[in-house]
């Protein structure tokens, strides 16, 4: 039996670059185009499998809190991944990845695994990114990148897979901190943060 | 942002406080078209919390006279014939006295030769290129403005504005300061000369730290991070309301919690810790064999008392201490009944009010561990956010910086109907509701304001010592004199996500009779030392040490009438900011208070609709076949995940 480790993955980027259809894809093998930009589900989960341990992906969704840069500090606490989605074919969700990526260092946990994923990667005719200066972004950065197509399934699994590796192993001091309690479960009960 | 505001909503929400966000979430959950708007840039409002750095930029803003009016289109021009114009206040103008004392070692090299030993480790243990920026910060050199607000953030960022102002005024302060605070004559510390050590963080980080460990401000200022200062404090007593409403609403996923670990006393200059738990009381030292069965013997009584008319019924025209004198217990087991169990004074409760009381904390205990309370973890200023969220997942749009310059009032039906915003901007809403800090002083002029007082501390180690370091606890202080109230101490380690390992945070909080600082400093100097650079080294230090400290006031408008506010219409509300209790029952019962009347004979917050009773359109998914086997590769781990209804969380099972 492997263990299983719950792992909270925060979604960040600018509105309408495809966030929520990344995680609906990856979470459900769906594609919606009528996605409510605002409305999507707070957070889904899907675990996949990483050497010798299981992990479950926690996907919070931002809830439209992005829209007017209004996301609260408590959406990045316990991350441990983020994943920072822009648009290829609009140079200006780009340019706004620095603003988010500046944001999570701020608000986000130390050590927290950055993902970028260059979305819409179907509609490459159009292309205003270039994939070179992502690449070198995301180096600058020590992210990971990859470009996905939420539309086409492409990449996406392997967005995910990506996280799983750069995830540090289970670090057994971690649990000295622990005993946290989380509320609304019959019994108290002792609780992992995810990271 | 370029993008733009609908311009029609059912209820604007203007404040992010904890009732405020309440009140959105369940309006947003019944269905309400929610705007919820802050003219701050952070969650919370008076019950915010923040980084050590973040707390800075607070105070300056606070220090600093400077009405920063930016020109916002005017809205006068807009207000037509039939219409009046109820103008918001531009300045919040609920936190006054407001002093930072910095006693933690400043790094600067003017005091190096009495410091050496521990100069050379400070040199090591801040090596990031900050460092400079950090030490510089904390002096009251002229040039150091841009560093405080960068130097947190070792990534460099481009610094803010010059943060200045607060330290190097107080500076003058801090340095004074140092001879006011007397020796007093008490005795804190029971443990050994070890326990000095004890808090030196164990894991990573300490490689080249000194034996004793010595936090310097500069430490302070990059581990700032780490800190989540919460303006307000307050725990959250586990059968209280908040609590049962986050379980109700689900809204506690977002969250987790700590327990409150022990109940201490301030006794004859002793901090001692206060058994209230059944065992507690069985294994307590400190009480005798008779004791221990008469205090058993008192908190069973209390857990039904209403049942036992007879036994406390000609005491009802007494005060509880008077009562408890009536009742066997030694005056070691009255003071702790009545200070740290009932948690009320020797004037102000009735006997039925301190036995209520009493009963109330008994019955929270046990529920989540040996105390009635939790903290959440990084602080308390996460539960507004959290509410927030629910919020926008239910579709309530959030704007953060976003001032709202006056309410539209239709003079022909009375009724408020839009709001116009820092960008000239009309929204149309059928309900308003208004922190009430957001009114100016027109619409306030008769209105009445009570004070809270208030500390901060960063402190090096615990007022009570014990096996483990990470201990939170509550400490009621009880007023020395007659006319002022008790204070009330929460200290909190650092596995509460609030400060840097190696420091406790320590709030203090009463009712003001004075300014923060004299209703709380005599308070402080009897729990703890400032920090100073002269200690010889193998001399006992009796009392945990000051680093860093603020005081403020906060002005508290929890009971103020909403008549007393000039010309309300009826479809605008007011909440309240914090109120002194320790509790948030006040928050909750406001929130639905307000809530039943913006949506009359809705449920208040229910719990999202069970994702597993969505049905799925065509999906081979079979409901009930959840988890655990987690066959990977198949597309979902459980068909919880629809986007059917868009409101498909996982629910904490």
């Amino acid at each position: 039996m492997m263990a299983i480790r719950e792992l909270k993955v925060c979604l960040l980027g600018d509105t309408g670059v495809g966030k929520s259809s990344i995680v609906c894809r990856f979470v459900q093998d769906h594609f919606d185009h009528n996605i409510s930009p605002t409305i999507g589900a707070s957070f889904m989960t899907k675990t996949v499998p990483c050497g010798s341990e299981l992990h479950k992906f926690l996907i919070w969704d931002t809830a439209g809190q992005e829209r007017f840069h209004s996301l609260a500090p408590m959406y990045y606490r316990g991350s441990a991944a983020a994943v920072i989605v822009y648009d290829i074919t609009k140079q200006d969700s780009f340019h706004t990845l620095k603003k988010w990526v500046k944001e999570l260092k701020e608000h986000g946990p130390e050590n927290i695994v950055m993902a970028i994923a260059g979305n819409k990667c179907d509609l490459s005719d159009i292309r205003e990114v270039p994939l070179k200066d992502a690449k070198e972004y995301a180096e600058s950065i020590g992210a990971i990148v990859v470009e996905t197509s939420a539309k086409n399934a492409i990449n996406i699994e392997e967005l995910f897979q990506g996280i799983s590796r750069q995830i540090p192993p289970l670090d057994p001091h971690e649990n000295e901190n622990n005993g946290a309690i989380k509320l609304g479960k019959q019994t108290m009960q002792a609780s992992r943060r995810c990271c | 942002m370029a993008d733009n505001l609908p311009s029609e909503f059912d209820v604007i929400v203007i404040g992010t406080g904890l009732p405020e966000s309440i009140i959105a979430a369940a309006c947003s959950r019944s269905g309400q078209r929610v705007l919820h708007v802050d003219s701050r840039s952070y969650y919370g409002g008076n019950w915010a919390s923040f980084s050590f750095s973040g707390l800075l930029s607070w105070l300056r803003e606070y220090q600093e006279d400077s009405d920063i009016v930016n020109e916002s289109p005017a809205w006068q021009e807009q207000i037509l014939e039939n219409e009046e114009a109820i103008a918001l206040s531009r300045k919040d103008k609920t936190i006054q006295h407001v002093k930072v004392f910095c006693y933690a070692s400043q790094d600067s090299h003017d005091d190096i030769e009495e410091v050496g030993a521990l100069q050379k480790n400070h040199a090591s243990v801040t090596s990031a290129n900050s460092t400079e920026a950090a030490d510089s910060a904390c002096l009251p050199a002229e040039d150091e403005s841009l560093s405080t607000v960068s130097c947190e953030m070792p990534t460099g960022q481009t610094p803010s504005s010059d943060p200045e102002h607060a330290i190097e005024e107080n500076y003058v302060d801090a340095t004074g300061d140092k001879e006011n605070h007397c020796d007093d004559k008490t005795c804190m510390s029971s443990t050994s000369e070890e326990a000095t050590s004890e808090n030196v963080p164990t894991a990573e980080d300490i490689a080249e730290q000194p034996k004793k460990n010595r936090i310097t401000y500069s430490q302070i200022i990059k581990e700032g991070r780490k800190f989540n200062i919460d303006l307000v404090s307050k725990v959250l007593y586990s059968r209280g309301l908040l609590i049962d409403l986050l379980i109700k609403s689900n809204v506690s996923r977002y969250a987790e919690f700590k327990n409150i670990t022990r109940i201490l006393a301030f006794r004859e200059g002793r901090v001692e810790q206060v058994p209230c738990s059944r065992a507690d009381v069985f294994n307590s030292k400190q009480l005798t064999m008779v004791e221990k069965r008469m205090l058993m013997k008192f908190l069973t009584f209390c857990m039904e008392f209403e049942e036992h008319l007879d036994e406390y019924k000609d005491y009802e025209e007494i005060t509880f201490s008077e009562y408890l004198k009536t009742q066997k217990l030694t005056p070691n087991l009255q003071y702790f009944v009545l200070h740290s169990i009932a948690m009320t004074s020797e004037t102000t409760s009735s006997t039925i009010d301190g036995l209520k009381a009493t009963k109330n904390f008994l019955q929270c205990l046990g529920r989540y561990g040996n105390t009635p309370f939790l903290f959440p973890l990084y602080g308390q200023g996460e539960l507004p956010q959290c509410f927030c969220r629910m919020c926008a997942v239910f579709g309530g749009i959030y704007c953060l910086r976003h001032s709202v310059q006056c309410l539209v009032v239709d003079k022909e039906s009375g009724k408020c109907k839009a709001i116009i915003d820092q960008f000239g901007q009309r929204i149309m809403s059928k309900h308003f509701l208004v922190e009430d800090s957001y009114f100016s002083e027109t619409t306030c002029s008769h209105v009445q304001y009570r004070q809270i007082s208030r500390a901060v501390l960063i402190t090096d180690r615990s007022v009570l010592q014990a096996d483990s370091d990470q201990q939170i606890s509550i400490l009621t202080v009880p007023a020395e004199e007659r006319g002022t109230s008790a204070v009330r101490v929460i200290e909190l380690c650092s596995s509460t996500m609030t400060c840097m390992k190696g420091t406790y945070l320590v709030h203090l909080t009463c009712t003001s009779s004075k300014t923060a600082r004299e209703d709380l400093e005599p308070v402080v100097q009897k729990l703890f030392t400032p920090y100073t650079e002269m200690e010889i080294e193998n001399e006992e230090v009796e009392k945990p040490r000051l680093l860093w400290a603020l005081y403020f006031n906060m002005r508290d408008s929890s009971d103020v009438s909403r008549n007393s506010y000039n010309d309300l219409p009826s479809n605008v509300y007011v909440c309240s900011g914090p109120d002194c209790s320790l509790g948030n029952d006040n928050a909750v019962k406001q929130a639905e208070t307000l809530f039943q009347q913006i949506c009359p004979n809705e449920d208040f917050c229910p719990p999202p609709p069970n994702p597993e009773d969505i049905i799925l359109d065509g999906d081979s998914l079979q409901p009930g076949a959840v988890d655990s086997s987690a066959v990977p590769e198949a597309n979902s781990e459980t068909p919880k995940e629809t986007t059917d209804l868009g409101n498909t969380e996982e629910p904490s099972v």
